[in-house]
């Protein structure tokens, strides 16, 4: 297989559309031209030149696909969708440029200074408590209730007190025995989730892991490869492959999408041989849990619907360790949703740049869980948290969304695991 | 073949979209030429025609409508479901408009007490069986694309599957149509009870591949799931015993639910892919066979009584599934098995043809022999029971002369299934691939029926112009037919002739 630049993963499309049912857009607009075989049409017809990157009927449906990869894993000739989409983005991109509101996320999220500006002003006004009471649909709304679902949950909602946040030396492992991790932060995950970060190192050290801090680390670049944006993906790659340094430590991860684009690095990074090194150190948060059990906190009585990440089922292909993480916490009782699989619409800034398709994609995930009303919704991705916790809002579910580490984490609390 | 017939319509196709989008809305009418791209191929993808428009009504009314504009501006079109056919069959020319009713989803009723259900020709397969379970129900036909296909398209084809051995095709399980014809008409085929009066126009229209009309309500028939199952997993070393093995199950006298073959670079694909099933990769075939029934002790033991067969015919070890998690598994193998052959090559090419069952051994042979011949890689997955055969070939169309080669070995292994006593298409219908062999089977008296019965429902033959009769290619023999028919043209037929169709009663009242 030659490789020309991500296209070749389409080859061994033969047609047969058993990815229909598993698109998102698909099964909003029933149109081919919004499926993954009609999309395999568009980029191969780019690749050979038979359609140009400046047509606006390319572009619409290139620019309406999710990017959830929901089609890759059910798709039996294994076409690496998501590799073909990103070399065919590049190729608009190339042609058209950013499109000025992508470039103006893409600089206010992941921007290293201004980013941490925008972040800082994010916080205050989340503190206000104005978003979480403005939040409905429509643009404006609907990115507050983004806002408004970052903001961490009390923990005296849960009817805990003690507020400690160092691991108890009593349940720690000794010390010889500690695995050593170091922490992927990310932009958002930084800026909006730190309480995630937070809860991802206590839960990891009381079940064995240290976790190490690396200060030179940059942004996945996941939006911007999303984006057409090669080049500057793979600047962030370079800095980041640098700065995690050439040995054997687990790179751990809390953001689905951020792992999903880490474990790519292989294809992207100049020097393969690097990329694939630092591809496999990459491990979701979840999968370091599961391996150590992970060991059991006391009870919650709450009911929890999960909800995967597609970068985290579809892109990493892990199903089972959140789940595992979730069984660890006794009395908890998971609901199992019919549509879970189904991308929740957020897909980075498509939630963003596509609002109709995003809200049409998220409507039916609203619609089971208002019938199902889980008091937690659970997802491993700072995006899917947002989107659906705005979305909860605005259709007025009372369920808050919270990453599967927090849940551990309070459990923890409750056990007493901290001192 | 770039589609440039948008050039070539020109204001026509202009005014022609603009008509279409103030019945259907703007939005659901494509004239680009990238969104008509992405609908010229169907699951057979060595065929492409990129349509004219491509409309996608939503609902029964905005049909009718469509159809009437159509009729009055005299537009040939095409009816597409999920694009999943294996003929070329729903691929419209650059002068037609592909009707896409993937919108046309709704389950309509399920009454669990008469096992009926009355669904939109857009619902996909499998969601209806889904819908049905819960009142312990399901929709029978099970084509391989079912998690993909619509009901729609499955009537069109008269589309089969594995467990139609025993339970019978698409047309066993269709009991009423409600039908857009050529001109609007809505006509309703079918009694309430299933039987049919005078002539069984519901047994005409289900596989008429889309040259009748539009089937805008499809009631059917549902089954009890059954309540025992067996799944059984036979593998071979040699694929003449397994076929042989084939007949053998068979007269024994025991009706298998399915029974299906795959051989080695099927079993190899499959494994390499997310189905991986656990077929052993050194087999040269497998055999899957289900049986099926009320009774436990029962179904145990005809399991038993054909697990002995099998192994009396040469099968080296007979696994059964241990689970419904399992058996899950053997079955998504073979039933994603042709989404699978990406993996051997870019390009495929899947057959279908039916042999009488007692030659399987030696036709397999002779399929053998003629890729060796060509040089070419042939994947046999295919129902074994019903001697339906999908000899897959794959190849690189990039390679200078291969697709000829291609469709030179195709030819070759069709005149053997033929000369076996068989015939060139089990259940994936003719469209527009299997055009060039209808000649072969059929003399043109034959034809000339098909053509006349299509004429009934649609005089000025707009509907899916070009597929399954090959009119044009048998000139001599359309033209003299079409005289004796006392029909000069078929414009001058006259359309009333249709009034027997429009049966009025009220099977479909919602």
């Amino acid at each position: 297989m030659t490789d020309r630049g991500g296209f070749e993963g389409l080859d061994s499309c033969v047609h047969c559309g058993f990815c229909l049912q598993a698109c998102p857009t698909f099964l909003a607009t029933g149109d081919e031209s919004d499926s993954p075989r009609g999309r395999i049409e568009l980029m191969r017809a780019l690749e050979t030149g038979e359609l140009a990157p400046a047509d606006p009927g390319v572009a619409l449906h290139l620019d309406r696909c999710l990017g959830c990869r929901g089609c890759e894993p059910v798709c039996p000739s294994g076409v690496s969708y998501g590799r073909g989409l990103e070399a065919a983005r590049a190729l608009l991109t190339a042609r058209r440029g950013v499109p000025p509101l992508v470039r103006a996320a893409l600089g206010a999220l992941t921007g290293a200074d201004v980013s941490r500006v925008v972040y800082a002003l994010a916080r205050l006004v989340r503190a206000t408590g104005i978003p979480s009471r403005l939040a409905g649909w429509g643009r404006i709304r609907f990115a507050l209730g983004m806002l408004a679902a970052t903001k961490p949950v009390r923990n005296a909602e849960f009817g805990m007190r003690n507020r400690s946040s160092r691991v108890n030396s009593a349940f720690r492992t000794p010390h010889s025995a500690f695995t050593p991790v170091t922490l992927f932060r990310g932009c958002v995950m930084e800026g909006l989730f730190s309480h995630v970060h937070d809860a991802t190192i206590r839960t990891l050290q009381v079940n064995g892991y240290a976790v190490r801090e690396v200060p030179a680390q940059v942004c996945c670049g996941a939006l911007h490869a999303h984006a057409g944006l090669r080049d500057e993906a793979r600047r962030l790659a370079r800095t980041n492959v640098a700065a995690f340094g050439d040995d054997d430590t687990p790179i751990v991860v809390n953001s689905a999408g951020c792992g999903a684009m880490l474990k790519e690095y292989g294809h992207l990074v100049d020097v393969p041989g690097d990329g694939a090194r630092f591809a496999a150190r990459v491990r979701d948060v979840s999968e370091l849990l599961a391996e150590r059990g992970p060991r059991p906190g006391a009870p919650l009585d709450v009911t929890v619907a999960y909800d995967p990440p597609c970068h985290l089922l579809h892109a990493q292909r892990i199903a089972e360790p959140p789940e595992r993480m979730l069984r660890a916490i006794p009395v908890l009782r998971v609901i199992s949703m019919p549509d879970a699989a189904q991308c929740c619409g957020s897909a980075g800034l498509f939630t963003l740049v596509e609002p109709a398709m995003s809200r049409a994609v998220l409507a039916p995930k609203l619609a089971s869980l208002a019938e199902a009303r889980p008091q937690v919704v659970a997802t491993g991705n700072p995006g899917c948290l947002m989107q659906l916790g705005a979305g909860l809002s605005a259709a007025g579910v009372p369920a808050a969304v919270r990453h599967p580490v927090e849940l551990l984490d309070e459990s923890y609390r409750a056990a007493g695991y901290y001192a | 073949m770039t589609g440039g017939g948008e050039g070539g319509r020109g204001g026509r196709g202009e005014s022609l979209a603009a008509a279409l989008g103030e019945i259907v809305g703007a939005r659901h009418v494509r004239t680009a030429l990238p969104e008509r791209i992405t609908y010229a191929r169907d699951g057979l993808p060595t065929h492409r025609r990129v349509p004219g428009v491509v409309v996608l009504p939503g609902s029964r009314d905005e049909v009718v409508a469509v159809v009437r504009l159509l009729a009055a501006l005299g537009v040939p079109f095409v009816p597409r479901g999920a694009g999943t056919g294996l003929s070329g069959g729903a691929l419209a020319n650059d002068d037609a408009v592909l009707m896409v009713l993937t919108r046309l989803n709704r389950i309509l009723a399920i009454d669990p007490r008469n096992r009926i259900a009355v669904v939109e020709p857009g619902v996909v397969n499998v969601r209806l069986s889904a819908a049905a379970a819960p009142h312990g129900l399901y929709y029978s036909p099970d084509p391989s694309s079912q998690t993909a296909c619509t009901i729609g398209g499955n009537v069109a084809e008269n589309a089969g599957g594995p467990h139609c051995l025993k339970y019978g095709v698409t047309a066993t399980h269709v009991l009423g149509l409600e039908v857009v014809l050529a001109d609007g008409q809505v006509v309703e085929l079918g009694s309430p009870g299933g039987e049919p009066w005078g002539p069984d126009l519901v047994g005409l229209f289900v596989g008429s591949e889309g040259n009748f009309g539009i089937a805008t309500r499809i009631r059917v028939r549902l089954l009890p799931v059954p309540r025992a199952i067996r799944t059984l997993l036979a593998d071979f070393s040699a694929l003449r015993t397994a076929g042989e093995a084939v007949s053998a199950v068979i007269a024994s006298g025991i009706v298998p639910a399915a029974l299906e073959m795959m051989d080695q670079s099927c079993i190899n694909a499959v494994e390499d892919s997310v189905y991986a099933a656990g077929y052993p990769r050194d087999a040269a075939a497998v055999l899957l066979v289900e049986l099926d029934g009320c009774r436990e002790e029962a179904v145990a033991a005809d399991a038993d009584t054909i697990a002995g067969i099998l192994r009396a015919h040469g099968a080296r070890d007979v696994l059964s599934a241990a689970d419904a998690k399992q058996r899950e598994r053997l079955w998504q193998g073979r039933k994603k098995a042709f989404g699978a052959m990406g993996r051997l090559s870019r390009d495929l090419v899947v057959q279908d043809a039916v042999v009488p069952r007692s030659s399987l051994p030696d036709v397999l042979e002779a399929i053998g022999r003629i890729a060796a011949a060509y040089g070419l890689t042939v994947s046999n997955v295919f129902h074994a029971g019903d001697g339906n055969l999908h000899p897959n070939i794959s190849f690189d169309g990039r390679v200078p002369g291969l697709k000829a080669r291609v469709d030179q070995a195709s030819g070759e292994i069709m005149a053997v299934c033929i000369a076996a006593g068989g015939t060139i298409t089990g259940e994936h219908g003719i469209g527009l691939d299997k055009l060039r062999y209808m000649p072969l089977i059929f003399d043109g008296d034959a034809l000339a029926a098909m053509r006349a019965v299509r004429l009934v429902f649609d005089p000025l033959e707009r509907v899916n112009p070009g597929k399954v009769v090959p009119v044009h290619a048998c000139r001599e023999w359309s033209g003299v037919r079409s005289a004796q028919w006392g029909v000069r043209s078929a414009a001058d037929r006259d359309r009333s002739s249709n009034s027997a169709l429009r049966i009025p009663h009220s099977a479909f009242e919602s």
